[in-house]
C-alpha cells in the first residue's frame, strides 16, 4: 500500500499541485457547462448575465467560506439556513429602530456569531456530534424566529447605505460580490498561508495527534464555528437588503446548498482535506447550472434535480480518478 | 494512561452491555417522566384516546426510524427519507386512481422505494461515495423530481377506498390505530433481526469496525447495500401511511422529516459513528419527542415553542449521554 502511494507521488506533481485533487474534474465540468449553455443560449456571456451569476454566487460563497473551514476541522453546521433568516429579521428590526447601518450590522454579526459560539461550545465542551447539535440549533432558530416575528420585518428605515449592501454597485461590480470576494480572500489566505490555517487542517485530519502536540483543538473548532456564524451574519444582512425585508421563511434549504457547494469543491466531510478554491468552483458550478436552467427556459424545478446529480457524479468521478492515480 | 486504557479495553464488553441496558432504562425513565408531567398538567392527556392518537402520529417516525437506526448502526447515514416520502406517494396515488386497487398501489410504491434503496445502497456500498453526499444528492433529485412531475400541486386520491382510509382512521379492536400496529409489528420483526439473527450481528460488526468485519469474512458492501434497501422500504411504508392520512400525494410531504427522524434516533442512543444503539432506544426516542410535542400542544404552547424546546432537549439529551459515556470510560 505505502509503496503504491509512493509510486503515485511523482505523477501527482506532474498533474499539477495547483489543481490538485478534485478541482481538475470540477474545472472541466464548469468549462463544459459554460460552453454547452453558451452554445444553446448566446446571451449567457452577456455582461448583465455574468453579473447576475456573480451576485447569485455571493451569498452562498460568503457562508461557504466559513463552512469550508468548519468542514475541514471535521465538523458541520446545519443551522446556517435558519440562522440566515433570523439574522435578517433582527438586523432589519434594529435598523428600523436605530436608523444606523453600523448598529444593524453589529446586531446581525453579534447574533449570528453568538449562534456560532453556541454551536461551537455545544460541540467542543458538551461533545455533542455537530450534525445533531446543529439540527437542534436549527429547530430552535426556526421556532425562535416565529416567536420573534410572525410576519416579514419590512424596511422602514430607507437607509441608502443599507439598500446598497444588496443592490448597490461599485463601478460595474455589485457590492455583495465585493464583500464575498473580500471574505473569500481573507479565508483563503488564512487557510493557505497561516499557521492557524494549517492547524485547522491538522485538527480535521487527526485531532488526537494535534492535541498531543499541545495545540488546543477545541479552540480551533470553536473558532471555525464562530467564523461560520459571522459569515452567516454578513449574508443575512445582504439577503434582507436584497429582499427589502427580513423574512422569517428565508433560507430554507440554504444550509444544504452551502454544504453541497463545499462538498462539490472536494472538501472531505471526514475533515483534514479540502480547499477554498474548490469551494469557489463548487459554488460557480451550482450557480451556473441554476442560471443555465433559467436562460434556457427550462422548468425551474430542475434547479433541485440537476445539482443533486452533479454532487453525486462529481464525487464519483473524483473517486475514480483517485483510484486510477493509485494504480 | 496506557495501563488505564488496557484495563478499560479489557472490561469493555460487559461494560458496554451494561451501558446499553442503562441507556434504554434512562430513556424509559425520561418517557415516564414526560408522561407523568403532562398527565398532571394537561387535562385528558392520559386518556386511552390521546395515548393511541399519539401512537398513531408516532407511527411514521417509528417506521422510518427503524431504517434510519439500522443504517446508522451500519456506520452510514440516510437523509433522503423525507423526500422519499413525497416521491413514493406519486406511484401509490396514481396507480390507485388508475386501477382502484390499494394492493397494486402499494406494490408500485414499494417497487419505487426498492429502486431508490438500490440506488442509495449501490452508490454508497459499491461505488464508495460518502453516504451523506449520496443521500443529500438523491434527496435533492427526488424532491425536485416530485416538483417537476406535479407542478407543485397535490394529487388527490379519487378512489376513497375503504382499505386506504382505514390506514389512517381505522383502529384495531377500535383502540389502536392500524398505522401504529404496522409500526409495532415492523419494530418487533426488525428488533428480532438486529438482536437475534446473524444478519443483525453482521450489521453491528460492520458499523463497529469495518476492517475487523471484513477480516471476519463478512461481505461489508453487501451488508451496507441491504441496509439502505431496508431503510428505503421502511420509509416507503411510512410514506404510504402519510399519503393515507392526508388523502393525497403532497409535493411538500416529508419536508424536514429526515431531521426529525435523525434527531429521535440519536436521542434514542443510536450513535452516528456506527455499531452502537438499538431499535428499542430509537423507539423510545421517537415516543419521547412525540409525547412531548403532544403535551406541549395540550398546554396551549404554539408550535414554535415545540420546535425550540425539542431542539434544546435533543442537544441536552445527547450531551448528557455523552457525559455519561465519558465517565463510564474513565475519560
Amino acid at each position: 500500500m505505502s509503496e503504491l502511494t509512493h509510486a503515485s507521488a511523482p505523477k501527482r506533481f506532474i498533474g499539477g499541485q495547483l489543481l490538485g485533487s478534485s478541482q481538475l474534474v470540477l474545472g472541466v465540468i464548469l468549462a463544459v457547462l459554460c460552453i454547452a449553455i453558451s452554445i444553446a443560449a448566446p446571451q449567457f456571456y452577456s455582461e448583465a448575465n455574468i453579473i447576475a451569476i456573480l451576485r447569485q454566487c455571493a451569498l452562498v460563497l460568503i457562508v461557504a467560506s466559513g463552512m469550508t473551514m468548519l468542514i475541514i476541522t471535521a465538523e458541520v453546521d446545519l443551522s446556517v439556513g435558519a440562522s440566515l433568516a433570523f439574522v435578517g429579521c433582527i438586523g432589519m428590526a434594529v435598523l428600523n429602530s436605530t436608523h444606523s447601518l453600523a448598529l444593524g450590522m453589529l446586531a446581525a454579526l453579534a447574533f449570528a456569531g453568538g449562534v456560532g459560539l453556541f454551536n461551537g461550545l455545544v460541540v467542543t465542551r458538551l461533545r455533542v456530534n455537530s450534525l445533531i447539535a446543529t439540527i437542534g440549533t436549527m429547530m430552535m432558530l426556526q421556532g425562535g424566529v416565529y416567536l420573534f416575528t410572525r410576519e416579514a420585518v419590512q424596511n422602514h428605515n430607507q437607509l441608502a447605505s443599507f439598500t446598497d449592501l444588496g443592490a448597490g454597485y461599485a463601478g460595474p461590480v455589485p457590492v455583495p460580490v465585493i464583500l464575498a470576494a473580500l471574505i473569500f480572500v481573507v479565508a483563503y489566505v488564512t487557510l493557505r498561508f497561516t499557521t492557524l490555517g494549517r492547524y485547522l487542517y491538522a485538527v480535521g485530519a487527526n485531532e488526537k495527534a494535534v492535541r498531543l502536540s499541545g495545540i488546543r483543538s477545541e479552540r480551533l473548532k470553536l473558532f471555525a464555528f464562530i467564523v461560520t456564524g459571522l459569515c452567516v451574519g454578513v449574508a443575512g444582512m445582504i439577503l434582507s437588503s436584497l429582499m427589502n425585508a427580513g423574512q422569517p421563511t428565508a433560507g430554507r434549504g440554504f444550509e444544504l446548498t452551502v454544504i453541497a457547494a463545499v462538498i462539490l469543491g472536494g472538501t472531505s466531510l471526514l475533515g483534514g482535506r479540502g480547499s477554498l478554491f474548490g469551494t469557489l468552483l463548487g459554488v460557480l458550478v451550482l450557480k451556473v447550472i441554476d442560471n443555465g436552467i433559467i436562460i434556457l427556459g427550462w422548468n425551474q424545478d430542475l434547479q433541485m434535480v440537476v445539482p443533486g446529480i452533479v454532487i453525486i457524479l462529481a464525487t464519483y468521478l473524483d473517486i475514480i480518478r483517485n483510484r486510477a492515480n493509485v494504480r | 494512561m496506557s495501563l488505564a486504557n488496557i484495563a478499560s479495553a479489557k472490561a469493555q464488553p460487559s461494560l458496554l452491555a451494561r451501558l446499553f441496558a442503562r441507556q434504554e432504562l434512562a430513556l424509559f425513565v425520561c418517557l415516564v417522566l414526560v408522561l407523568v408531567f403532562f398527565s398532571v398538567t394537561v387535562e385528558n392527556f392520559f386518556s386511552v384516546r390521546n395515548m393511541t392518537n399519539v401512537l398513531g402520529q408516532a407511527s411514521l417516525a417509528l417506521t422510518a426510524g427503524i431504517g434510519c437506526a439500522i443504517v446508522f448502526i451500519s456506520g452510514e447515514v440516510d437523509i433522503s427519507i423525507g423526500s422519499l416520502l413525497a416521491t413514493i406517494a406519486l406511484p401509490l396515488i396514481i396507480i390507485m386512481n388508475d386501477t382502484n386497487s390499494l394492493l397494486l398501489g402499494v406494490g408500485g410504491a414499494l417497487l419505487f422505494g426498492l429502486i431508490i434503496g438500490v440506488v442509495n445502497g449501490y452508490l454508497t456500498a459499491y461505488a464508495g461515495i460518502n453516504s451523506l453526499i449520496v443521500t443529500l444528492g438523491t434527496m435533492f433529485i427526488m424532491r425536485g423530481g416530485v416538483y417537476l412531475y406535479t407542478g407543485q400541486r397535490a394529487i388527490p386520491d379519487n378512489t376513497s377506498l375503504d382499505s386506504f382510509i382505514a390506514l389512517s382512521d381505522g383502529r384495531l379492536f377500535n383502540v389502536i390505530p392500524y398505522s401504529a400496529v404496522i409500526a409495532i409489528v415492523l419494530l418487533a420483526a426488525f428488533g428480532y433481526m438486529m438482536q437475534h439473527r446473524p444478519f443483525g450481528r453482521q450489521i453491528y460488526a460492520v458499523g463497529g469496525n469495518q476492517e475487523v468485519a471484513r477480516l471476519a469474512g463478512y461481505d461489508v458492501r453487501r451488508v451496507k447495500f441491504i441496509c439502505f434497501i431496508i431503510s428505503a422500504l421502511l420509509a416507503t411504508v411510512a410514506g404510504i401511511i402519510l399519503a393515507a392520512r392526508v388523502g393525497s400525494a403532497q409535493h411538500t410531504a416529508g419536508l424536514n422529516f429526515e431531521f426529525q427522524v435523525v434527531a429521535a434516533t440519536v436521542l434514542g442512543g443510536v450513535s452516528l459513528a456506527g455499531g452502537i444503539g438499538s431499535l428499542t432506544g430509537m423507539a423510545l426516542g421517537v415516543l419521547i419527542l412525540q409525547f412531548l410535542s403532544n403535551g406541549l400542544r395540550g398546554l396551549g404552547l404554539p408550535t414554535e415553542w415545540q420546535l425550540v424546546i425539542t431542539g434544546m432537549i435533543i442537544i441536552a439529551a445527547v450531551a448528557f449521554d455523552e457525559a455519561k459515556r465519558r465517565r463510564a470510560n474513565g475519560g
